[in-house]
């Protein structure tokens, strides 16, 4: 293990340093434009925004250190949000909804795990199919030519925009229970161990008795239930059923975990660090704004911030010897 | 152990004396398929069999043949590039953006003001340099190939949304821009057609009988024995995602000629289209194993099939559901085939 810091190996402690850095950094340039970026309406939209990526990109981490990918979130997150406003559309109470939504999303999740870890498909494929299916049913689902879910009941939206404490809503609070369960389940339970077991090296982790298939589907799951509260949350967000509101999701889900220090192979990373990626990604954009930058420049941004942070996660690998 | 025994088996390709090799059975199993897939098509679809409905499906598969040549080459070399369908918007607005008449005012109307063949050979170059920042973070960086090459799609759309105010050029375009595009020959075979065989036949000569070609195919089956056999794997990888650049790069002026426009929307999702024609014609996933030719086989079984329930008067959104079913059963029936194959 080499130079230790506390508890801490000085991998880990770069790596908490330096994704703070950023956000610290990002606070700084934005604010010395206007002040108004770190008043409280600016920091409540953030963290409301961040909602699905924090949900998505919690179980996703999880799944990036056993060195698997799952493409499907986005796909997921729109089928979830057509079947969310169908059912609270057809006189289901928000209960029941969410709770048809969070199955179906979780069934998704199931499948995908089957594909991957019963049937072998690579994830890159298995994820991608799961996701144009699911993209594609959910716009079945749509009326012809309309293409969404509109006209929902009122109220709908309070979920993510009703504050309940300190002007956040419901949602965020669901968010960072969900979050926090899968830090615990990461940092303190078998599954997170064997989850950088399997990414480390699969073959080891399978002789030394791990369960892989059993564990990495397990993952899968997770992913697809989180993806589906996503989909609740940003279906109250934006007042509407929309398939194809989470494109890009599975992009930014993987923007955020390789902010976060996980290794892009597997075997090392941390949900809690992903969410700190999550708030990088999520002020940058609102920066943006603050600062006047044209919405079109979004995506080219998002893709430098992606090469930065994986040229840093590399250089710390190197460099950086336990 | 069972895995990795039927990998090696695809890797190795030919059995023995006397028997045809693994990619050619699955190759003649394929173009089987979709023979057996136009006659049923023809059979139950109205206005199927007839000259319009068959160079319309030729026209349809131009762009994404065209990719699949860099995807599959890639594939067999065990490397993804998901980078291409930003490339194509990116290199759709750079010929827009070039080509269009100088107007000396700011703004979507005026370009660049040059002549087509100048613009177009500059933006072959400029996205080239796409396909090197690929080759420098998955070769010399060691960056997983499917997460460096979505950073680069991210990049290169961004330049085609920047470039394009986040709407399309369409002001102001000599007219030979949409000359590729609309000329045609005869039906709807138009120029992009005439292209995309070209492309494929000088495809399949380097694939078959290029000592470079070759190559690729050793360094997917195995790549540490590649480089210990004197191969230089880098540069042979590099000049792989450099010439996936450059085929998406040609398919986006096909594309901005075809709509007589430069839109930063173009070519969404065609990375994805394109993995999966290249898949479902028969090319391992793993490496070592695949066929310019199942990249062309596999686009015209999906595009019957699309063309199919659209013709059939079914929602276009079904088209979704039916590629992601189909890629699997492709994957699993191929995989079953080989493995019987194998005993």
């Amino acid at each position: 293990m080499g130079r230790i810091i506390g508890r801490f190996s000085m991998k880990t402690t770069i790596k908490n340093v330096y994704v703070f850095s950023v956000l610290i950094l990002i606070f700084v340039i934005f604010t010395s434009m206007s002040t108004k970026f770190i008043g409280a309406p600016n920091i409540v939209n953030i963290l409301r925004q961040s909602v699905p990526l924090f949900l998505i990109g919690g179980a996703v981490t999880l799944v990036m250190i056993s060195g698997h990918i799952d493409l499907s979130v986005g796909g997921i997150l729109g089928l979830c949000s057509v079947v969310y406003s169908l059912a609270v559309k057809s006189g289901m109470s928000y209960f029941a909804a969410a709770l048809l939504t969070v199955l179906l999303g979780t069934l998704v999740g199931f499948i995908n795990g089957y594909l991957v870890m019963k049937l072998n498909i690579v994830p890159l494929i298995a994820t991608l199919a799961t996701m144009t299916l699911s993209i594609g049913v959910g716009k079945l689902l749509t009326p012809r030519g309309v293409g969404l879910i509109k006209q929902l009941p009122r109220g709908m939206e309070g979920f993510m925009r009703t504050s309940v404490l300190f002007g956040l809503p419901l949602a965020f609070y669901i968010a960072v229970i969900v979050v926090a369960v899968l830090v615990i389940i990461q940092k303190k339970t078998v599954l997170g161990k064997y989850a950088a077991a399997i990414g480390g090296n699969r073959t080891a982790a399978e002789l030394s008795g791990i369960n892989v298939i059993k564990n990495v589907w397990l993952m899968y799951v997770i992913v697809g239930f989180c993806s589906a509260l996503a989909g609740i949350a940003r279906t109250s967000y934006l007042h509407l059923g929309d398939p194809g509101t989470g494109q890009g999701m599975e992009m930014d889900a993987m923007i955020v975990v390789v902010l976060g220090g996980t290794h892009f192979f597997g075997g090392e990373g941390s949900v809690w660090r992903t969410m700190i990626g999550v708030l990088v990604l999520m002020s940058l954009t609102a920066g943006m704004q603050v600062a006047g930058v044209p919405p079109y420049w979004q995506y080219s941004i998002r893709g430098a911030v992606l090469i930065f942070a994986l040229l840093v996660d590399i250089a710390v690998k190197e460099r950086i010897v336990d | 152990m069972i895995e990795k025994t039927r990998k090696e088996e695809l890797k190795t390709g030919s059995l023995g004396e006397g028997r045809i090799s693994n990619l050619t059975f699955i190759n003649i199993v394929m173009i089987g398929v979709l023979v057996a897939l136009f006659i049923v098509a023809s059979l139950i679809v109205p206005n199927f069999f007839n000259i319009n409905t068959v160079s319309n499906l030729i026209a349809q598969q131009a762009e994404i043949i065209i990719i699949g040549i860099g995807i599959a080459y890639l594939l067999i070399s065990g490397y993804f590039d998901m980078s291409v369908g930003g490339i194509i918007a990116m290199a759709a607005v750079l010929c827009a953006y070039f080509s269009q008449e100088n107007r000396g005012i700011e703004g979507l109307s005026s370009g660049l003001g040059m002549s087509y063949g100048v613009a177009a050979a500059l933006t072959v170059l400029i996205c080239s340099i796409i396909g090197l920042i690929n080759a420098f973070l998955v070769v010399k960086m060691n960056i997983a190939s499917v997460i460096a090459t979505l950073a680069t799609m991210a990049l290169a759309r961004g330049v085609a949304l920047i470039v394009a105010r986040g709407a399309q050029r369409n002001a102001g375009l000599p007219p030979e821009f949409k000359q590729i595009g609309q000329h045609t020959f005869f039906a709807t075979i138009n120029v992009a057609v005439l292209i995309m065989v070209i492309l494929v036949i000088v495809a399949l000569i380097i694939e078959r009988k290029t000592v470079f070609g070759r190559r690729i195919f050793l360094i997917g089956a195995n790549s540490e024995a590649a480089r210990l056999s004197g191969i230089k794997v880098s540069r042979e990888v590099s000049l792989l995602y450099i010439a996936s650049s450059i085929l998406a790069a040609i398919t986006g002026i096909i594309m901005a000629s075809k709509f007589n426009a430069g839109n930063a929307a173009f070519g969404t999702g065609y990375e994805f289209d394109a993995l999966v024609v290249t898949v479902l014609g028969g090319t391992s996933i793993f490496g070592g194993f695949g066929s310019v030719t199942c990249v062309v086989v596999g686009a015209f079984i999906l595009g019957i099939l699309k063309t199919s329930v659209n013709m059939l008067g079914f929602q276009p959104d079904l088209q979704l559901v039916v590629s992601g079913v189909v890629i699997i059963i492709a994957i699993l029936a191929q995989r079953y085939a080989i493995n019987r194959r194998s005993g």
